[in-house]
């Protein structure tokens, strides 16, 4: 029992991490429809950007800072420079995700060409773990959970309570209605990617924290995880989002219990498929958009 | 010298045979198969238990088989394995997902496959993996080395010219114009009778069987094969080498093989001599061909060689009796 607990207080850390990705994700997703393969990298790059400013001797809140502004800045460009473009001459949906392949590998190997492949220690402190209700958590864990719930509640915010986010959901609905409608969707679309860089960006930052070291894949190894959670969720479900990280990240830390760590991925890929399989819209959400 | 170039060569060539296996996928009947090159690994695991020695359990060393039969009983169990598998996953993941979550399942799928190889130590030594595998005839040759690579670079071209030829024959085949028909527009294909469905799996398990050829060949050449040889980045080089030679078109993937497998890899691989990184080759190498993917897609998104497009006379259709035709032949 004890162990279980512990289980599930791991898993609430990862799965505040997961959701803040899955969250950035989903709403890019839902909005620009195009699954984007690259939002490893803008985990990975905010917590190079959080380590960068720690050794220039930022304190957390710089660090955190750096993280989000270097991931809204690298998924903005994503766009501007690529997607858009490509969007605005009537490419093909696949021929979108095909670009986000090819722009992770870039990004990616950009930061390996730049910081090496060699892990990099990142630490935001040391302290030990205290007791916190059944759970054991470090000042990290808590700081990130607290995070993750202050974020939530401000994308939901967003979403339901400003012109921004009613356009958002518009657009999501169907981009030609919207733009009907006189909305700007190329500009609302933009904003999307550089908020969505952003929470990406600062997840990174709190996946390096969590982790305790930096290296170039440690966004992209993550990247199937959250594809996971979102698709669980229920794609363009912020609700859905939160609940589908929250699943997975309990299932993958407590499933550590009773199978080999190794496998801990494989318990998130397996709720994937069987999710796509059975309940392709998520479990979350009442439409059927997925099949074909 | 000429045994590097002999080496380079040989290995474009197993790598030409990949790419035809993502030709039959992507280039014809437009699946985004990212489980490519899991098949490739799986056939070249298949290939070294099948003609590799037994394990050594005393040691520590353990994976299925090992069997010492020859390299041509290899490559059918190769075939037959992935083929297998690519029926499996084919069957399901093709059902009825869209094209952006079938691409997500097989990622997952090469992933999870992944993981239990590296840690499922019985099956194929995990990390580890297979070594000592015995090179096809090189025992009844008897060889000196650089001899015998010419001879391994032959076996591998001719392995080649048959799946050229094969791949010809299943362009211009009948079932070649549905595949292609179902990439152009699944509705009016499924209008037109065709069964969707059935096309892309029947695809999808001859680029598996294809793949598990080339990944047999991979082993044979390398003689030992460990999961560090395949990662899921290795499949967007496959990709690479696709746009940029001409996405279903047969001499334009043989022109893009070479040119991202065996050009772009030894340039960058050359480039590690650089003081002071140790990544700057790999890194620069898949940043190339990152920025390569997203250059021709936007000036040539059709390839350096275009797919040829079909002829109303191809198909030879009998003369229509009564009404005789006013459109001239030829």
């Amino acid at each position: 029992m004890q162990d279980l607990l512990l289980g599930v207080g791991f898993g609430l850390v990862t799965a505040s991490i997961i959701a803040l990705s899955t969250v950035a994700l989903s709403l890019q997703y839902s909005v620009s429809n195009i699954p984007n393969f690259a939002h490893g990298e803008l985990m990975t790059v905010g917590a190079y950007a959080a380590l960068v400013a720690q050794n220039a001797h930022g304190n957390v809140l710089v660090q955190a800072f750096a993280a989000a502004l270097m991931g809204g800045i690298v998924a903005f460009g994503m766009n501007y420079l690529v997607i858009q473009p490509f969007t605005r001459r009537g490419a093909r949906n696949i021929v979108l995700f095909i670009l986000t392949l090819a722009i992770s590998l870039v990004v990616q190997n950009g930061v390996l060409l730049i910081f090496g492949g060699a892990n990099v220690g990142y630490q935001l402190s040391q302290g030990a773990p205290q007791q916190v209700g059944p759970f054991l958590f470090t000042i990290e864990n808590e700081v990130i959970i607290v995070a993750a719930v202050v974020i939530m509640v401000a994308v939901h915010v967003l979403l339901q309570y400003t012109k921004f986010g009613k356009a958002q959901r518009a657009i999501s609905d169907s981009r030609e209605l919207a733009r009907i409608t006189g909305i700007n969707a190329e500009r609302v679309i933009q904003l999307t990617w550089l908020v969505d860089g952003m929470i990406a960006g600062f997840a990174g930052f709190t996946l390096g924290a969590s982790v305790g070291s930096l290296s170039p894949t440690i966004g992209s190894s993550f990247l199937l995880v959250i594809f996971a959670a979102a698709i669980v969720g229920g794609i363009g479900k912020i609700h859905g989002a939160m609940a589908g990280a929250l699943l997975i990240g309990v299932a993958m830390e407590v499933s550590a219990l009773y199978v080999p760590a190794e496998y801990k991925e494989v318990v998130a890929f397996a709720l994937l498929i069987a999710t796509l399989l059975l309940r392709p819209q998520g479990l979350f959400s009442a439409e059927r958009v997925v099949v074909r | 010298m000429i045994d590097y170039v002999v080496s380079t060569l040989t290995l474009g060539a197993i790598w030409c045979v990949f790419t035809y296996a993502l030709n039959v996928t992507w280039g014809w009947t437009g699946q985004l198969d990212l489980a490519v090159f899991m098949f490739v690994a799986l056939g070249a695991y298949v290939y070294s238990v099948v003609c590799g020695p037994p394990a050594n359990a005393a040691l520590g060393i353990t994976w299925i088989l090992g069997l010492r039969l020859p390299f041509f009983v290899g490559l059918l169990a190769a075939m037959v394995v992935t083929g297998l598998v690519g029926l499996l996953v084919g069957g399901i993941a093709l059902r009825r997902l869209r094209d952006d979550y079938f691409a997500i399942t097989t990622v997952v799928t090469t992933l999870t496959v992944y993981a239990v190889i590296a840690q499922f130590q019985p099956l194929f030594n995990g990390f580890t993996g297979i070594y000592g595998v015995p090179q096809p005839l090189a025992a009844f040759l008897n060889l000196p080395p650089t001899l015998y690579g010419i001879f391994l670079f032959g076996y591998v071209l001719v392995v080649l010219a048959i799946v050229i030829a094969v791949m010809y024959a299943i362009f211009h085949s009948p079932y070649g114009r549905r595949m292609r028909a179902v990439r152009e527009d699944e509705k009016a294909a499924a209008a037109f009778g065709r069964d969707v469905y059935a096309v892309k799996l029947q695809a999808y398990v001859i680029a598996a069987v294809v793949a598990g050829l080339g990944g047999a060949l991979m082993g044979a050449f390398l003689t030992a094969f460990n999961s560090y040889a395949w990662q899921v980045g290795e499949t967007f080089l496959i990709y690479a080498a696709i746009f940029v030679g001409g996405s279903g078109s047969i001499r334009g993937v043989l022109l893009g093989t070479f040119f991202i497998a065996v050009l772009v890899q030894e340039v960058t691989r050359l480039l590690v001599v650089i003081p002071g990184n140790a990544y700057a080759g790999d890194a620069l190498r898949y940043m190339i061909v990152g920025l390569l993917i997203i250059a021709v897609l936007w000036w040539r998104p059709q390839g350096l060689i275009p797919e040829p497009r079909d002829h109303d006379d191809a198909t030879r259709l009998p003369e229509p009796g009564p009404a005789p035709s006013a459109v001239q032949h030829g």
